[in-house]
């Protein structure tokens, strides 16, 4: 029984090699663009407007509020990164209900390097939009005695966020493949629906820590204003 | 639980593509379109907002110049109401006017024809009268009718009484007979001397004919006239046929 898609190497040209992950990951990524595309290559900017643009519009205005409520600052600068992040994750997480299809998100691979994006956005928007000094100086917060605790926060929680997606995706990969073993036809079914709901739920929660993530590197500056 | 640090790299490489195809494709579009609506929307809601205005002034504008047209029409129909008021009345009174002009003149009309038709009656009956007694004064005595006129005459002025006969005598010297035929010499010589023996010697006695005794003869000075004169019974005629023509006009006024 495969566990991760990352086992699956499709083709081997020396040390490199491109795993089912990539694949899988490609195709998201092209569906989405290829979605996008389609959508908004003819937008409408009056009253009337196709159901596609309908959908795509609330989809950008609930992610715009949602990072408006989360950061409480303007969501234009955040929400290419996040709303990518949430889309990206949604998406490779809803897929699993097409037969033969791995979530990219089932690999370590995939949420160490989404983790890992996170884990540089912080600094990066914290000393873009703050200044190093400035956003360095949370590290010594409340005194210098917090610095060690700081720098190890921030490395546990990226990996946390890296381990908590990876689990709860490959989790539910297993225990389909599991209860298929013990009782199959109906009960992996239910299971299945459990897996959406988890994976709607963990791309939601993976996006809003993000958010907090860089808000709370950023909303010194932001208050100050 | 294993890590594919190749994989992990591809899939950054991957992730950061991904946002920026989303970012060109999906978020910059769709807010671009968004934004766009909202300013056609704020656009349009201006425009509808100047539009109600001008519709509002171009409202107020109209009810204004109704109230206006309503009262010069109210002005014209009460100067009209009032030309016409004063042109019935201007028109009664013309025709009132008229119609008193009209009433008056036949009024004189009338009047002038019954004077003129009673003089006409008088004349005509007096001398009628006159014809008549003569013809019948003549037919019953031999005596011509003057010489009965000048006996009439005569014995009036012997029965003068003395007061009358002073009056006629008062203040004059000259005494004027006035009669409606020619009196021959002989008569006038009688005559003369009636009036010499009644009212003194020294008096002048002067002749003359008048139409307006229409038959007989008058003696008059001082206010005083005796004789006898077919005119006062014509007169007494006249008056009771004027009375009688007068009558029926007098029941129908």
């Amino acid at each position: 029984m495969t566990i991760s898609p990352d086992s699956i190497i499709l083709l081997q040209w020396g040390p490199l090699h491109l795993t089912a992950t990539v694949a899988y990951t490609w195709l998201v990524m092209a569906l989405l663009v290829l979605v996008s595309w389609l959508v908004t290559r003819r937008l409408s900017t009056g009253t009337g407007m196709s159901r596609w643009q309908n959908l795509v519009e609330v989809l950008v205005t609930g992610m715009r509020d949602q990072i408006r409520q989360v950061s409480r600052q303007d969501p234009g600068r955040y929400l290419p990164f996040v709303g990518s992040l949430f889309i990206f994750i949604a998406t490779a997480n809803l897929l699993n209900v097409v037969p033969g299809y791995m979530a990219p998100t089932g690999s370590l691979s995939t949420t160490t390097a989404l983790a890992i994006c996170v884990f540089v956005a912080v600094p990066l928007y914290g000393v873009v939009y703050e200044g190093p000094v400035r956003y360095l100086r949370h590290y010594v917060r409340p005194t210098w005695l917090m610095l060690p605790f700081n720098v190890i926060g921030e490395i546990s929680r990226t990996i946390a966020l890296a381990v908590r997606l990876y689990g709860n995706i490959m989790s539910g990969t297993v225990l389909a493949g599991i209860l298929l073993s013990l009782t199959p036809y109906f009960f992996p079914v239910v299971m299945q629906l459990l897996g959406l709901l988890t994976g709607m739920i963990q791309a939601y929660i993976f996006a809003v820590l993000a958010m907090v993530y860089i808000a709370s590197a950023t909303s010194a500056h932001e208050a100050q204003n | 639980m294993q890590i594919d640090w190749i994989t992990v790299s591809a899939q950054i490489v991957n992730f950061l593509l991904l946002v920026w195809l989303l970012k060109h494709f999906l978020y910059g579009p769709v807010i671009r379109a968004m934004n766009r609506r909202e300013e056609r929307i704020s656009e349009r809601l201006d425009e509808a907002r100047e539009r109600e205005k001008e519709a509002q002034q171009e409202a107020r504008r109209y009810e204004q110049k109704t109230a206006e047209l309503e009262a010069q029409r109210e002005e014209m129909l009460a100067t009209a109401r009032q030309e016409a008021e004063e042109e019935k009345k201007r028109l009664l009174d013309e025709a009132r006017t008229e119609a008193h002009e009209a009433r008056d003149e036949w009024r004189q009309e009338v009047e002038r024809e019954r004077v003129d038709f009673l003089d006409g009656l008088r004349r005509h009956i007096g001398r009628n009268f006159h014809d008549l007694a003569r013809k019948a004064l003549g037919e019953l005595a031999d005596a011509r009718l003057e010489a009965q006129v000048v006996e009439v005459f005569i014995d009036r002025l012997k029965s003068l009484d003395q007061e009358d006969a002073r009056a006629l005598a008062a203040d004059t010297d000259r005494l004027a007979v006035a009669s409606a035929f020619e009196l021959d010499s002989a008569t006038r010589s009688r005559l003369t001397r009636a009036i010499h023996d009644e009212l003194g010697k020294n008096l002048d006695v002067e002749y003359r004919q008048a139409e307006e005794v229409v038959c007989g003869l008058v003696l008059a000075g001082g206010g005083v006239r005796i004789g006898w004169n077919l005119a006062h019974y014509l007169d007494d005629l006249a008056a009771a046929v004027e009375e009688t023509l007068a009558a029926p006009e007098a029941a129908r006024e």
